[in-house]
C-alpha cells in the first residue's frame, strides 16, 4: 500500500517510521533540506524535497496511486489545502489532516463531503486534553486509555512499597479477587515493558496496566487502594491552548481551577476567555509563587507551557512542595523516559497522542482501532473477530498467542468480559488485544480470515 | 467647534417642534378649545428656527466632537424653551414655572408644578404627553432618523444623546438604526395603547398614558396619576410596559429579529430583573406586615417598583404612607434606573453591574496579589477606558446630587426632601418623598430651586457629562 506523508516533523517522522516498519511505502514530503537529508538517512521511506501544498509536488510523490494522504505539516492552513487537494483533485481513498483549529475544520468538512474519499481530521493538542481530563477522573492513574466505546478501561497505577499488589503473582491476584472485573494487562519495569503471563510477580515501582470495565472501575480502584483524592483543586501552567481548554472545562464542574501564565498578555486573554477559573500571572517555575497560591492543597498539578523543559521542572517543584499528583506535557521520547524515576505521575505527549490516532484511523479495517501506550512499545488493538480467523479457533489456551500477546476483552453485544485460558472467542465478537509492538504484526495473522 | 452648523442643526430642532405643536393643535381643534395658544407657538417656534437656519449660512459641514456635545446640549435646552409656550400661552404656568414643566416633560422626568389637571384641556394634557414621548427615544435620534439629508448622522450626536456607557449600533448606518428604534418605540406604545383601551380606558387616556409609560415619563392626565382609574387591569398593563420600557430597546431590536435566546443571556438584563424581583419582594413583605390584603400588596409593590426603577414616575397609591422601609427601597431604585439603551434615567443597571464587579475584582486582587482579574460583561473584558468613565459618571452623578440637595436645603426644605428632589431630578424620575411625594406638586419651590432642578433633569436625561463639558473652561478655549 502507498502513503504520502507531508511534513516531516516529529509527527511526521514517526509515522513514516512505523508505517515503514509495518510493510507500508511511505512517501515523505518535506520543505526544509536540512531536514530531508537526516530524514533520508534515518528512515526506509522515499523522502522528497517541496511543498506539499503544491500539485505537481504531490504528482511526483505518486499521489494518483496513493491509498492514503497524510498532512502533517506545523501549519494548519497548509495541512488543509493538502487535504483539500487531496480530497477534492486526486479523489485519494483516504486523507488524513492534522487540524488544531476546529474552526477550520468546519469548512474543510464540508469541501471534503462531496467526493468519494474518506476525510479524516486528527487534532493532537484536543487528544491531549481529553487524555488529561480522562485522568483526572480516576484518582492515581497515571495513564489511561478508554477502548470498546468507552466500555473498557486500561489504567495505568505506579505500584510503591506500600501497595497490597507488591510481591504476589497475577494467578495469586486473581485468586484473591476472582470476582473481579479487572485483568493485568500490561506492566512498565525499568525500561522493559513486559505483557504478563500469570507467573508474573509484581514489584515495587512498576506501572501496572489493568484492563477494567468501565462499571466497576470504582470497584477495582478501592482494591487497588488508589490514594482518595480531594480532586476540586487543580492547578495548569501554561495559558496555551490545551490549558486554556483544559480550565474552561474543569471550570464548568464543581473544580477549583487556578491557571498560572508568565505572560501577561496571554494572561490578560486567558482571563477574558474564563469564567471561574483564577488566572495569575508569574512565572510557573517559581516556588514563592506557587507556595502563595498554595500548592500544597492542589489535588493535580498539570504543566502544559510550550516549554516542556519548564513543564518536567515545574511539576517537579510542584510535587515536592505537596501537589498530590502532577502531569506534564512532554514531547520528547528521551525527557519522557525520565518521568518514573523523577517523581512525576503522568507525561502527556501530543505528538506520540497524534501518531496513535492516526495510526487508529490508518489500520482500520479488520482492526476498529489501535492505540500506542507509553513510547509506543506497547499496541493495544480493538478488532472484530471475522468466521474463520484463527482467533476463533480454538480456547485461548490452545490457540497458542506468542508470548506478548494477550487477549484482555471480548465484548458480544452489551455482554463484556474478561477472558480466561478457557475461554472461546466466537466469530463476531469484538477483542480487545494488548500486545508489544514487536509482536503487533503477529497479530494479524490471527485476526485475518484464510 | 462648527457654531455655524450648531446653530443651523439647532434651528431646524426649533423648526421641528414648531411642527409638533401642530399636534396638540389638532387635538384642540378636535375637542373644540382654544386653538389659539398653539398657534402661537407653533409659529414662534417655526420663525424661530427658520431664522436661524437661513442666517447662519454654513460653508463646513463636518460635526467635530465638541459640536456632538454642543449640539446636543443648546439642541435639548432650545426645545425645551420653545416647548414652553404652549402652556405660557395657555396662562396655566408663568415663565420659569412652564419651563420647569417643558424641562420635565422632555427629560422624561414627570414632576410637575401644575395643578388640576382633571380640568386641563386636551390639547394641553396632550402636548405634556407628546413632549415626553418625543424626549423618551431622543429629538436629536428622531431627528436623524427624519432627516437624514441634514447631514447630522454623526456617530457623536448619537453618543452625546443615547444613555448608557457601550452604546451599540444595531445596524450597519446610523440612520437605520434610528429608524429602527423609533420604528420599535412607535409599535411598543401602540400595542400599550391597544391594551389599555381594551382595559375600559378612553382613547385619549389610553394614548396619553401609553406615550407617557414608554418613554419612562410619567405625566398622567388625572391629579391622582394611574390611582385615579381605580383598576387593577390598567395597573398591571402599565407595570409591564414600564418594564419593557426599562429595557435596552437593542434587546427588543433582537427579540424582534427572532435572537430572542441571546436577549435572555444578557447579563444586565438578567441583573435588572433581579433587581426588580428582589425590591418587589421586600416591598411586598413590608406592606404585608402593615395587614394590607396580599394580592393588593403585590399588585402596588410591583407598580411602584416598576414605576421608579424604570425612572417612569406613575403613583397607584400614596406610597408616602407606606412604613419608611419602603422609602428607602425606593430611594434605592431611584438612584439605579433602568437598561443602558432604555428611555429611563438613574446610573443605568450597566453602571452599577460593572461597578459592583469592579468591586468584587478589588477584592480579588487583595486576596490574590498576582492574579489577573478583570471586569467582564458580555464574555468580554471590560477596557479600563470605559471603566474609569463608569468611576468618573458616578463621583459626577453623586457629587450633582449632594450639591443640589444641600442648595435645596438652603431654602428651608428638610433633608428628606431636599434629597429626594435632587436624585428625582437627577434620575429624571418624577416623584420623591416627603414634600415632593407621591401626589405633591413642586410648584411651591422657589424659582431659583426649580431651576436647578430644570438643570438636574437635563443633566440626568443627557447623561452629566454632555452637559458639564459644555460647561467646563476647556471646551470654549480653541
Amino acid at each position: 500500500m502507498n502513503v504520502v506523508i507531508v511534513g516531516g516533523g516529529l509527527v511526521g517522522s514517526t509515522l513514516a517510521s512505523k508505517l515503514a516498519r509495518d510493510g507500508f511505502d511511505v512517501t515523505l514530503i518535506e520543505q526544509d533540506p536540512a531536514k530531508v537529508a537526516d530524514l533520508s538517512e534515518h528512515l526506509d521511506v522515499h523522502v522528497l524535497i517541496g511543498n506539499g501544498a503544491a500539485a505537481p509536488v504531490l504528482r511526483r510523490a505518486g499521489i494518483e496511486n496513493t491509498d492514503l494522504l497524510v498532512a502533517t505539516t506545523n501549519s494548519d492552513e497548509v495541512n488543509m489545502v493538502v487535504g483539500l487537494l487531496g480530497t477534492a483533485l486526486f479523489e485519494v481513498p483516504r486523507v488524513v489532516a492534522r487540524l488544531r483549529d476546529p474552526e477550520l475544520a468546519e469548512g474543510f468538512g464540508l469541501i471534503s463531503k462531496d467526493h468519494p474519499g474518506e476525510y479524516v481530521q486528527v487534532d493532537p493538542e484536543r487528544a491531549a486534553v481529553d487524555r488529561i481530563m480522562s485522568l483526572l477522573e480516576v484518582p492515581g492513574a497515571v495513564d489511561i486509555v478508554h477502548f470498546l466505546e468507552g466500555r473498557v478501561v486500561l489504567a495505568g497505577f505506579r505500584m510503591t512499597a506500600s501497595s497490597d499488589f507488591v510481591g504476589l503473582s497475577l494467578a495469586h491476584i486473581r485468586l484473591m479477587f476472582p470476582a473481579t472485573a479487572a485483568l493485568v494487562a500490561a506492566i512498565h519495569r525499568g525500561d522493559a515493558w513486559i505483557i504478563p503471563h500469570g507467573d508474573e510477580e509484581i514489584a515495587s515501582g512498576d506501572l501496572v496496566y489493568f484492563a477494567v470495565v468501565r462499571d466497576e472501575l470504582d470497584n477495582v480502584l478501592a482494591l487497588i487502594d488508589a490514594a482518595a483524592e480531594r480532586r476540586n483543586r487543580v492547578m495548569i501552567a501554561g495559558a496555551s491552548r490545551i490549558g486554556l481548554e483544559l480550565a474552561r472545562r474543569l471550570e464548568k464542574g464543581t473544580t477549583q481551577v487556578v491557571l498560572i501564565e508568565e505572560s501577561r498578555d496571554l494572561a490578560r486573554k486567558a482571563e477574558e476567555m474564563l469564567e471561574r477559573t483564577l488566572v495569575i500571572c508569574g512565572p510557573v517555575t517559581e516556588r514563592e509563587l506557587l507556595e502563595e497560591e498554595d500548592i500544597g492543597r492542589v489535588s493535580t498539578f498539570i504543566a502544559v507551557t510550550a516549554d516542556h523543559e519548564v513543564n518536567l521542572v515545574s511539576s517537579l517543584l510542584a510535587k515536592r512542595l505537596g501537589a498530590q499528583r502532577a502531569f506534564a506535557l512532554v514531547d520528547n521520547p528521551a525527557l519522557a523516559n525520565l518521568i518514573g524515576e523523577i517523581g512525576i505521575d503522568a507525561v502527556i505527549s501530543p505528538r506520540s497522542l497524534a501518531v496513535g490516532l492516526m495510526l487508529q484511523h490508518i489500520r482500520r479495517g479488520r482492526i476498529l482501532s489501535v492505540a500506542a501506550l507509553l513510547e509506543d512499545k506497547v499496541e493495544v488493538i480493538e478488532a472484530e473477530a471475522l468466521p474463520g480467523s484463527r482467533l476463533t479457533l480454538g480456547t485461548l489456551a490452545e490457540l497458542g498467542l506468542p508470548r506478548g500477546v494477550l487477549v484482555a476483552a471480548r465484548a458480544r453485544g452489551d455482554k463484556l468480559l474478561m477472558p480466561q485460558g478457557g475461554d472461546r472467542i466466537e466469530p463476531g465478537d469484538e477483542v480487545l488485544i494488548i500486545t508489544t509492538s514487536e509482536r503487533a504484526k503477529s497479530v494479524d495473522e490471527f485476526l485475518s480470515a484464510s | 467647534m462648527n457654531p455655524r452648523l450648531d446653530l443651523y442643526i439647532v434651528g431646524w430642532l426649533l423648526g421641528l417642534t414648531g411642527g409638533f405643536q401642530i399636534v396638540p393643535l389638532l387635538v384642540a381643534l378636535a375637542y373644540g378649545e382654544a386653538p389659539a395658544p398653539y398657534i402661537a407657538s407653533a409659529a414662534l417656534s417655526f420663525v424661530a428656527g427658520a431664522a436661524l437656519v437661513w442666517s447662519t449660512r454654513v460653508r463646513d459641514w463636518s460635526v467635530r466632537p465638541r459640536d456632538g456635545y454642543l449640539i446636543v446640549a443648546a439642541g435639548w435646552i432650545a426645545v425645551s424653551a420653545f416647548g414652553c409656550l404652549p402652556y405660557v400661552f395657555a396662562g396655566v404656568a408663568g415663565p420659569i414655572d412652564a419651563f420647569f414643566e417643558s424641562v420635565s416633560g422632555f427629560t422624561t422626568t414627570g414632576s410637575t408644578v401644575l395643578t388640576g389637571l382633571d380640568s386641563m384641556p386636551h390639547g394641553l394634557l396632550l402636548w405634556r404627553s407628546f413632549t415626553q414621548w418625543l424626549g423618551g427615544m431622543g429629538i436629536i435620534l428622531f431627528t436623524i432618523a427624519l432627516l437624514p439629508l441634514l447631514g447630522i448622522g454623526g456617530m457623536q450626536l448619537f453618543k452625546a444623546e443615547v444613555p448608557g456607557p457601550i452604546k451599540d449600533k444595531i445596524r450597519p448606518r446610523l440612520v437605520e438604526t434610528a429608524r429602527q428604534l423609533w420604528l420599535i418605540y412607535f409599535g411598543v406604545t401602540a400595542a400599550e395603547c391597544l391594551l389599555l383601551v381594551l382595559a375600559g380606558l378612553s382613547f385619549f387616556d389610553a394614548v396619553c398614558h401609553s406615550m407617557t409609560t414608554l418613554a419612562t415619563g410619567g405625566f398622567s392626565t388625572r391629579d391622582a396619576s394611574i390611582g385615579a382609574f381605580e383598576s387593577p387591569a390598567v395597573e398591571w398593563i402599565i407595570t409591564i410596559f414600564m418594564l419593557i420600557a426599562g429595557m435596552n430597546f437593542v434587546l427588543h431590536y433582537r427579540v424582534l429579529a427572532g435572537r430572542g435566546r441571546e436577549v435572555l443571556r444578557d447579563a444586565e438584563l438578567r441583573y435588572f430583573l433581579v433587581v426588580v424581583a428582589v425590591a418587589t419582594a421586600m416591598v411586598t413583605l413590608v406592606l404585608l406586615g402593615e395587614e394590607t390584603e396580599s394580592g393588593v400588596a403585590f399588585r402596588h409593590a410591583a407598580f411602584q417598583v416598576a414605576s421608579i426603577i424604570s425612572t417612569t414616575g406613575f403613583v397607584s397609591t400614596d406610597f408616602e404612607l407606606w412604613p419608611p422601609f419602603t422609602h428607602v427601597v425606593l430611594l434605592v431604585l431611584m438612584m439605579l434606573g433602568g437598561m443602558s439603551g432604555s428611555t429611563s434615567g438613574g446610573i443605568k443597571s450597566l453602571r452599577a453591574l460593572l461597578g459592583f464587579r469592579a468591586f468584587r475584582a478589588t477584592f480579588g486582587r487583595l486576596l490574590h496579589p498576582r492574579a489577573v482579574r478583570s471586569v467582564k460583561y458580555g464574555g468580554r473584558a471590560v477596557n479600563e477606558e470605559v471603566l474609569s468613565s463608569i468611576w468618573a459618571f458616578l463621583t459626577a452623578y453623586y457629587l450633582i446630587a449632594a450639591t443640589s440637595a444641600a442648595v435645596i436645603t438652603l431654602w428651608g426644605y428638610d433633608l428628606e426632601t431636599a434629597i429626594s428632589a435632587s436624585l428625582t431630578a437627577l434620575g429624571n424620575v418624577g416623584p420623591g418623598i416627603g414634600e415632593v411625594g407621591a401626589f405633591d406638586n413642586f410648584s411651591h419651590f422657589p424659582a431659583p430651586v426649580k431651576l436647578l432642578m430644570a438643570f438636574c433633569m437635563l443633566a440626568g436625561r443627557l447623561e452629566v457629562f454632555t452637559l458639564l463639558v459644555i460647561l467646563s473652561p476647556g471646551f470654549w478655549r480653541r
